[in-house]
C-alpha cells in the first residue's frame, strides 16, 4: 500500500474525473437520512453521512434480479446477463467495506456466484473514515478498520485527505483524476491522530468475549421465547442488514407463458415460511425459533466456516427494528446469564 | 489433450460456470409407484454435460420447471447405471406437482449434482444397515442399487423399510422379488396391514429385534421422515454401533443448493452443502438437526 495527500477542494475533480468513466454512487441526502444512490453532481455527495439506510450490498446483490431468461417448451436458457457496468461506490465507511468482504466469502468461495462475481469485479470501492455515531459497535467486532477490500480509501485530516492505496486501478485513477502529494511526515502524524480519536471515541461497546460459545451453551435459554414473543417477523433487520444474504428465486411468466424470467429476491430468515418443507412440516414454526436461528447463523454458524462472525456493527438492525432486538440487546442477554431481558 | 477430451472439459467448465443454470434433460420413462409418488428416468440432452456428470449416492439435483420453480431432488438410481438418472419423486406441490403432469418425451432441466453423499468407498468391506421411512427409500435406494452392483465387495447388507400402508411402499415389485435373495436381508413394515399384507406390521424400530449387528463392521444409513431419526439412531446406539459410523440424510427447505440462499440450515451448517448427508457424530454435535 502506498499513500497520498489530496486537497479537499480538489475532491470535485476526482468525482468528475470517475464519472466520465464510471456510474458514481455514493451517500447522498434523503430526507433527514442518506441513501447510496447516482451522484449525478459532486456537490450532492453528503462525505458528513453518519449511515445508510440500505447498506451498499444492493448494488452487488440488488433485491430483484434476473438470474436468466428461459423459454418454457425446451427448457432453454435463451439469455443470462450479467451486469458489468463499471461502477465507483464512494465513501463506504470501514463496516461497510467490511461487510462486502463478508459477503465476498459466500459468494466467491466455493461455488461461485457469476452475477456478484461480475459486479464486485467491475465496481472500485473508495473508502472514506468516520467517527463513531449513536449505535456503532463496530470496535466490538474488530471492523471499525479496514486494511484492503478498497482500492482507494480517504482519510478526513480537515483541510486534506491522506489517501491510501490499495489497487493497481485506484493507483492510475488518482493519476488521471486529480492533483496529489507525496505524504509528509505531519501528514502521517495528523493521520495517527485522527486514528487514536477515532478510537477513543467509542463508547459502551459491547462484551463480545465467547459470544459463539455462550450461544450453544445457552441454546435452550428463556431469552430466545423472549425475544421470539417481541419480534414482528417483519425482516426489516435483514434487509438493512450489510451482510445477509438469503433469498429466494422465484419464475415470471410473460403473458403468453412461452418465455419468461427467474428471478431471485432478498428473503430473511424471520419470515414464517422460510424452513418450511413439504406436508406442512417446519423446522422454525415459532418466531423464537426464528430470531434464535439469524443470531445463531451471524455468530456461530458462518463463523464456523469462515472465522468471522457475519455481523460489522452497523447498527442498521437496531434502527428499523420496531420491536427493540438489535444484537447489543441479544449479546447484553447472553452475557447476563439469560433469564430475562 | 486430445479433441474429445478439450470438449469434456469445456462441457465440465460449463457445468460449473453457472451453478443455477438448469441443463436441458428428457424425460426417458416414466413409472407410477404409487397414488403419488412416480419414478422418471431422465437423461441430460447435451452429450458432454451428459458425461461430465457425475454423482454420488446420497447427492440431490435440482429439478427445474421453467416457470414454475426448481426442486431438490435425492438421485435414487446408482452411479452405476450411467447416462441415466432417476429420480423418485412425490406430488407435493407446484414443482413436483408440474413434472407429474410431464410426458416420457418432455424436457425439464437439470443441475447438480450437489451435496455431500454416503461414504461409499470407505462402506466397502462392511456390512451395511440401511434404515428408510415413507420416502426416505429414495436417496437410499442409490445406494442400495449401487451395492448390489458390486455386491461382492460387502458384507452382510440389512434393509428395514417402514412405510405407513401397502399401498405406500415404493419400489414394491423390486423389493418383492428380493424377498426370496439370501445376499440382502430385507425387512419391509407398513403402520396400517391390509389383508394382503404378509410383511411386519408396526414402527421401523420393531425390526431391530431380528437383525444381528457386529457393531465393529457395520455401517448405519437412516433416511426418513424428520421424527425418525431419534429413534432409529437409538436402535443403532444400543446395538452397539459408534455414532461416527451411523449415517444421516436431511430434507431441508432448499433454493439453490449451493451453500448460497440460506433456506437449508441445520444449525451451525448448511443441508445443502456440508450434508444432507452427515454422520450421526456431526448431526449429535447439530442444533435442530433431530
Ligand atoms: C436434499 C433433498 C432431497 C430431496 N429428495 C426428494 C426425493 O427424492 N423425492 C421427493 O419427492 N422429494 C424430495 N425432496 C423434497 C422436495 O424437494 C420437496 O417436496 C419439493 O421441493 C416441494 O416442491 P414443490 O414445488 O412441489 O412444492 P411447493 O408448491 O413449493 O410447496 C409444497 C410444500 O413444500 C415446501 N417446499 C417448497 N420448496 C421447497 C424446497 N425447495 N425444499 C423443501 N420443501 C420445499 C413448501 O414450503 C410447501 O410446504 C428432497 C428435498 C431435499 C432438500
Amino acid at each position: 500500500m502506498f499513500f497520498r495527500v489530496m486537497d479537499k477542494d480538489r475532491l470535485p475533480d476526482l468525482v468528475r474525473g470517475l464519472a466520465a468513466e464510471y456510474e458514481v454512487i455514493g451517500p447522498i441526502a434523503k430526507g433527514d437520512e442518506f441513501v447510496f444512490a447516482i451522484v449525478s453532481d459532486p456537490t450532492e455527495l453528503r462525505l458528513d453521512y453518519d449511515t445508510t439506510i440500505l447498506p451498499p450490498k444492493k448494488h452487488f446483490m440488488p433485491p430483484t434480479e434476473s438470474l436468466m431468461s428461459f423459454r418454457v417448451q425446451d427448457s432453454e436458457v435463451v439469455g443470462e446477463e450479467l451486469d458489468r457496468t463499471p461502477r465507483v461506490l464512494f465513501g463506504l465507511h470501514p463496516c461497510d467495506i467490511n461487510g462486502l468482504m463478508l459477503m465476498d466469502n459466500v459468494f466467491l468461495q466455493g461455488y461461485e456466484d457469476p452475477y456478484y462475481k461480475a459486479r464486485r469485479e467491475s465496481t472500485l470501492i473508495v473508502g472514506l473514515n468516520c467517527m463513531p455515531h449513536e449505535g456503532c459497535f463496530c470496535k466490538a467486532w474488530g471492523t471499525d478498520e479496514v486494511h484492503w477490500g478498497f482500492d482507494i480509501f480517504l482519510s478526513d485530516l480537515g483541510d486534506r485527505y491522506f489517501v491510501s492505496v490499495r489497487s493497481v486501478e485506484g493507483a492510475d485513477l488518482l493519476d488521471r483524476c486529480v492533483e496529489t502529494r507525496q505524504i509528509t511526515p505531519e501528514d502521517t502524524a495528523e493521520f495517527q491522530r485522527v486514528a487514536s480519536e477515532f478510537q477513543a471515541s467509542f463508547e459502551g461497546q459491547p462484551d463480545t468475549s465467547q459470544v459463539p460459545l455462550l450461544l450453544d451453551a445457552k441454546y435452550d435459554d428463556p431469552i430466545w421465547e423472549e425475544l421470539g414473543s417481541r419480534c414482528l417477523s417483519c425482516g426489516a433487520c435483514s434487509m438493512v442488514c450489510p451482510t445477509c444474504y438469503c433469498f429466494d428465486v422465484r419464475d415470471r411468466l410473460e403473458p403468453d407463458g412461452q418465455e419468461g424470467t427467474r428471478e431471485r429476491v432478498w428473503d430473511s430468515c424471520l419470515y414464517i415460511d422460510f424452513a418450511e418443507v413439504a406436508h406442512g412440516h417446519n423446522f422454525r414454526a415459532s418466531r423464537a425459533a426464528r430470531v434464535k436461528n439469524r443470531y445463531y447463523h451471524k455468530q456461530w454458524g458462518y463463523l464456523s466456516k469462515f472465522e468471522r462472525v457475519l455481523c460489522v456493527g452497523c447498527g442498521r438492525c437496531a434502527s428499523a427494528c420496531k420491536a427493540d432486538i438489535n444484537p447489543r440487546i441479544v449479546i447484553e442477554a447472553l452475557q447476563a446469564g439469560g433469564g430475562s431481558l | 489433450m486430445n479433441p474429445t477430451a478439450v470438449r469434456r472439459l469445456a462441457a465440465y467448465e460449463q457445468l460449473s460456470a453457472n451453478p443455477y443454470r438448469p441443463w436441458p434433460a428428457r424425460i426417458t420413462s416414466i413409472t407410477e409407484l404409487t397414488d403419488k409418488e412416480t419414478l422418471f428416468e431422465l437423461r441430460l440432452i447435451d452429450d458432454d454435460v451428459r458425461d461430465a456428470f457425475k454423482f454420488e449416492s446420497g447427492q440431490f439435483v435440482e429439478v427445474s420447471i421453467f416457470g414454475v420453480g426448481e426442486a431438490p431432488i435425492s438421485i435414487s438410481s446408482a452411479p452405476s447405471k450411467q447416462g441415466f438418472i432417476e429420480l423418485c419423486v412425490r406430488n407435493a406441490g407446484d414443482v413436483t406437482g408440474a413434472l407429474h403432469s410431464r410426458q416420457c418425451g418432455d424436457i425439464v432441466g437439470l443441475r447438480g449434482p450437489f451435496g455431500r453423499g454416503f461414504p461409499f468407498e470407505e462402506m466397502k468391506g462392511n456390512d451395511v444397515l440401511l434404515v428408510a421411512g415413507g420416502l426416505g427409500i429414495a436417496p437410499l435406494k442409490s445406494l442400495i442399487n449401487h451395492i448390489h452392483d458390486t455386491r461382492h465387495e460387502f458384507g452382510k447388507v440389512t434393509i428395514l423399510y417402514g412405510s405407513r400402508s401397502p399401498e405406500e411402499v415404493l419400489f414394491a415389485r423390486q423389493f418383492d422379488m428380493w424377498r426370496h435373495r439370501d445376499d440382502f436381508d430385507l425387512h419391509l413394515t407398513v403402520d396400517q396391514p391390509d389383508e394382503t399384507w404378509d410383511g411386519d406390521v408396526g414402527l421401523v424400530t420393531n425390526l431391530f429385534e431380528r437383525v444381528d449387528v457386529d457393531p465393529a463392521k457395520t455401517f448405519g444409513a437412516i433416511c426418513g421422515p424428520p421424527v425418525m431419526y431419534k429413534y432409529v439412531v437409538a436402535e443403532m446406539r444400543a446395538k452397539g454401533m459408534e455414532a461416527d459410523r451411523i449415517y444421516v440424510s436431511f430434507e431441508r427447505r432448499m433454493k439453490c443448493g449451493f451453500g448460497k440462499c440460506g433456506h437449508c440450515g441445520v444449525g451451525h451448517q448448511y443441508a445443502c452443502i456440508d450434508g444432507p448427508v452427515f454422520n450421526y457424530w456431526e448431526a449429535m454435535n447439530l442444533q435442530e438437526a433431530m
